[in-house]
């Protein structure tokens, strides 16, 4: 990819007053997004061979670490301390925290694990917003509506109907834990429209609305008497009953000292997030350092459903530059609030609100095409017009995103004198694990909530619509888990690990991989010693 | 914008993470020296940006000594560097649930945080916080019941909970910030386009139910 216009070049030709010139019409979206789009890349997709998806397309990376070795085995469980619980929930993002909150609401003792520090996720990160259908002329309907298509239909409708049915109950919810919102000057939740919504929906606290949401939860978990909280303690394996068919708990190891610990349990959500740290197809990512993709990892070898394994949502604007922001996002909102795409011949080349996975691939096939602005060999990108919105909205940017202003400023980079440089980054695992209305997967005894969790997004997720996911199905999830009165386990094994690897061996798969990955590599810096 | 890459530079300046001598590159923050340098037990990192309030470190220059986050922070050289441990847990507890009345707040307040009156005006929450957060100030105002003004003081805080740290009366000025800003929301925010729909969707309810029971 040396083909593009030299920065220095197109910067000396940049104005943030030109003329654009039309917007070329968009004929074929599916041409476009097949010949631009990584989910298409050559060779990025396999067959899965072993386990409850076996013969379905799984991207290649994910597939080498959804058929691997376990960690644990049968040794390694001997004289390991034993906790009783009646609901482990695994992970401390917006999902674990809501399911947490509700599963203690409704009279259980939870204990919550996550790897990192509690709060430390992709949730916090969030910017743009969370959406519901509140305002006169939008309905529940038109959000069902918007997210299936957004989705490419193909997301489950009774999933869709049940997220977009909470969401003003979910912000409600919200509000009385403590999050506050934007309003209008009469007092109304402030709504934006932004890609793929059929009118404004979006509603938000200021740019830092997973921050706001994170905060709250997390002070509200913390705050909680009946909710212990382990942080630095990854789950590195689940536990299953005598016939590997129910999950009745999971190993945790801590990060700080290596000690292994078993929990003992009737219900078990994962709540683990995404996986953008596994790189896929050697893309940046704007997720968190734990988004390794464990939750999809262990829930596979216990033998869940999963689905979507070969769809993956590319943000179209990360930062290309400096680097060590590299891939971190630039948010949707901007985009929502008039900024355009230009490319580095001086042209809007897409309308830049229609659905991500179409803007990404227009971004592609600019730098593809020779029309990108090169920083070097490997980086090429295109502008995000941030100057001219400025021209046009005075102080817009420094009121309504502050975080970006905070972010760029760090770096000596000013949005409303610069241009922006941005290339599509590795963003949202459209797919997951497959569950019903209550969040409950295929496996009994386990469930799955927010991004670790597939079927409301389909091929592709529209903006603001995780922020709800993770709510909703975090908020089902932790009442369906409590109200499961089982007697709980009376022998907790690793029959699944198992039979995962006997089928590995008679499929003469090799069984040197081992996983969930836990952290990056190159962050491993040895500590998690596999 | 500056265009210098950090690629294929040779590492040009030396510092200390941890205890351990380390190379790294001009323009590396500290979470990228300590990675590239391979120093352990460096996992106390999430976002890389400055909003998840993970990665506290201490830092010492010469004799001048300062907290930061090390994400925001690039490398220098003779730098010292520590990353610090996980905050403890918080000591004062509270359930928003059990707060039936607004006009009691300012009272519960001072049951659940009365060090907040004894502040010294020391700035030491002012100058720990990494996002320039008026931290002093919000604590006063939640002290006079100003909880909205407080709360908003508080509005770019990322939890790092170096303030706490700081404070010398033990008064966890972050966790006053965040209990500004939840009372705020909890008893205040009513936006009646969400309430508008919030009934619509109860009489639909109520509607489909005295339907299904004319059914029967
Ligand atoms: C930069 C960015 C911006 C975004 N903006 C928006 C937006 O504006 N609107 C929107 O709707 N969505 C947005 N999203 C998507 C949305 O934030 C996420 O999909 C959602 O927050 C995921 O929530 P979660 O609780 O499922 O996962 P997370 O919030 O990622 O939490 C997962 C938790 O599980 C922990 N964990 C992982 N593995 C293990 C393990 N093995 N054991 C124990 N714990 C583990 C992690 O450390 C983490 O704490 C954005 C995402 C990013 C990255
Ligand atoms: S107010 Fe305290 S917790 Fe918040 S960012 Fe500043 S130092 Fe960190
Ligand atoms: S550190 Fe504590 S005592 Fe000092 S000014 Fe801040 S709140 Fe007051
Ligand atoms: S890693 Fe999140 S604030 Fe530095």
């Amino acid at each position: 990819m040396s083909n593009g216009i030299p920065l220095a070049e197109a910067l000396a030709r940049y104005r943030p007053d030109a003329e654009l010139g039309a917007l070329p019409e968009l004929t074929d979206a599916d041409t476009l997004l097949n010949a631009h789009h990584p989910d298409h890349l050559r060779g990025s997709v396999v067959k899965l061979v072993v386990g409850a998806n076996a013969g379905e397309n799984c991207q290649r990376e994910l597939a080498n670490l959804l058929q691997s070795e376990a960690f644990i085995d049968e040794a390694d469980l001997a004289g390991t301390p034993v906790t009783d619980i009646d609901v482990l929930v695994i992970g401390g993002g917006g999902a674990g925290c809501a399911a947490a909150l509700m599963a203690a609401e409704k009279g259980a003792r939870v204990l919550l694990a996550t790897k990192l520090r509690l709060g430390d996720s992709n949730t916090v990160m969030a910017e743009g917003g969370i959406q519901a259908a509140i305002e006169p002329d939008d309905s529940v309907q038109r959000h069902i509506q918007d997210t299936l298509r957004g989705g490419h239909h193909a997301g489950d409708p009774a999933l869709v109907s049940a997220m977009a049915g909470d969401g003003p109950e979910v912000l409600r919810w919200l509000i009385r834990q403590g999050m506050q919102f934007e309003q209008t000057p009469s007092g109304d939740l402030h709504t934006r429209r932004a890609g793929g919504m059929s009118t404004a929906r979006l509603v938000h606290c200021r740019d830092y609305t997973g921050l706001e949401m994170m905060r709250v939860l997390r002070e509200a978990v913390i705050q909680h008497r009946s909710i212990e909280v382990w942080e630095q303690s990854p789950a590195v394996e689940l536990l299953s009953n005598e016939t590997g068919q129910k999950c009745v708990g999971a190993v945790l190891t801590s990060l700080l000292d290596g000690q292994l610990r078993i929990v003992r349990t009737r219900s078990v959500i994962l709540a683990t997030g995404g996986l953008g740290r596994l790189h896929l197809n050697g893309f940046p990512t704007s997720n968190h350092l734990g988004a390794t993709g464990d939750g999809l990892v262990l829930a596979y070898r216990i033998g869940a459903r999963l689905r979507e394994l070969d769809s993956f949502q590319y943000h179209p604007t990360g930062l290309l530059h400096p680097t060590h922001l590299a891939g971190k996002l630039v948010t949707e909102g901007v985009r929502a609030a008039g900024a355009l795409l230009v490319n580095g011949v001086g042209h809007r080349f897409i309308d830049e609100l229609l659905p991500r996975d179409i803007v990404c691939s227009a971004i592609l096939r600019e730098c593809a095409e020779g029309r990108g602005i090169r920083i070097d060999d490997q980086r090429v990108g295109v502008w995000l017009d941030t100057p001219r919105l400025e021209r046009a909205n005075p102080g817009l940017l420094e009121k309504q995103f502050p975080n970006l202003m905070t972010r760029t400023r760090v770096s000596g980079i000013d949005p409303r004198i610069e241009p922006l440089l941005v290339h599509p980054t590795l963003h949202y695992q459209n797919g997951g694990a497959v569950i019903d209305a209550n969040g409950a997967t295929t496996v009994p005894g386990l469930y799955a909530v927010g991004e670790v969790a597939g079927g409301i997004h389909g091929r592709n997720r529209i903006m603001g619509n995780a922020l709800l996911e993770i709510i909703s199905f975090g908020r089902r999830a932790g009442i369906a888990a409590t109200a499961n009165r089982d007697r709980g386990p009376k022998k907790v094994t690793l029959e699944h690990v198992n039979r995962l690897r006997r089928a590995l061996t008679l499929a003469d798969m090799p069984l040197t991989r081992r996983a969930p990955q836990v952290l990056p590599d190159y962050a491993a810096g040895g500590v998690w010693n596999r | 914008m500056s265009t210098s890459t950090n690629e294929g530079k040779q590492p040009d300046v030396t510092l200390t993470i941890n205890g351990l001598a380390v190379k790294a590159n001009e323009g590396m923050t500290l979470v990228e020296a300590a990675w590239h340098a391979g120093v352990p037990r460096v996992t106390s990192v999430g976002c890389m940006e400055g909003v998840c309030g993970s990665c506290r470190v201490m830092l010492r220059r010469g004799k001048e000594v300062t907290v930061d986050l090390a994400c925001q922070t690039f490398v220098e050289n003779d730098i010292e560097v520590v990353f610090l441990p996980p905050a403890s847990a918080p000591r004062h507890h509270y359930e928003i649930d059990d707060f039936k009345d607004g006009w009691d707040i300012h009272a519960r307040f001072h049951d659940i945080f009365p060090e907040a009156s004894r502040c010294r005006h020391c700035h030491g929450c002012d100058n720990a916080c990494p996002k320039g957060i008026t931290v002093e100030n919000g604590v006063a105002l939640a002290d006079a019941g100003r909880y909205r003004e407080a709360g908003e003081a508080f509005f770019e805080c990322i939890m790092c909970e170096l303030c706490d740290v700081a404070c010398p009366e033990l008064i966890a000025p972050a966790h006053v910030g965040l209990f500004s800003r939840r009372i705020t929301a909890h008893f205040h925010l009513r936006p009646p386009n969400l309430i508008h729909r919030l009934e619509e969707l109860r009489q639909e309810r109520q509607g489909a139910t005295l339907k299904e029971s004319d059914e029967e």
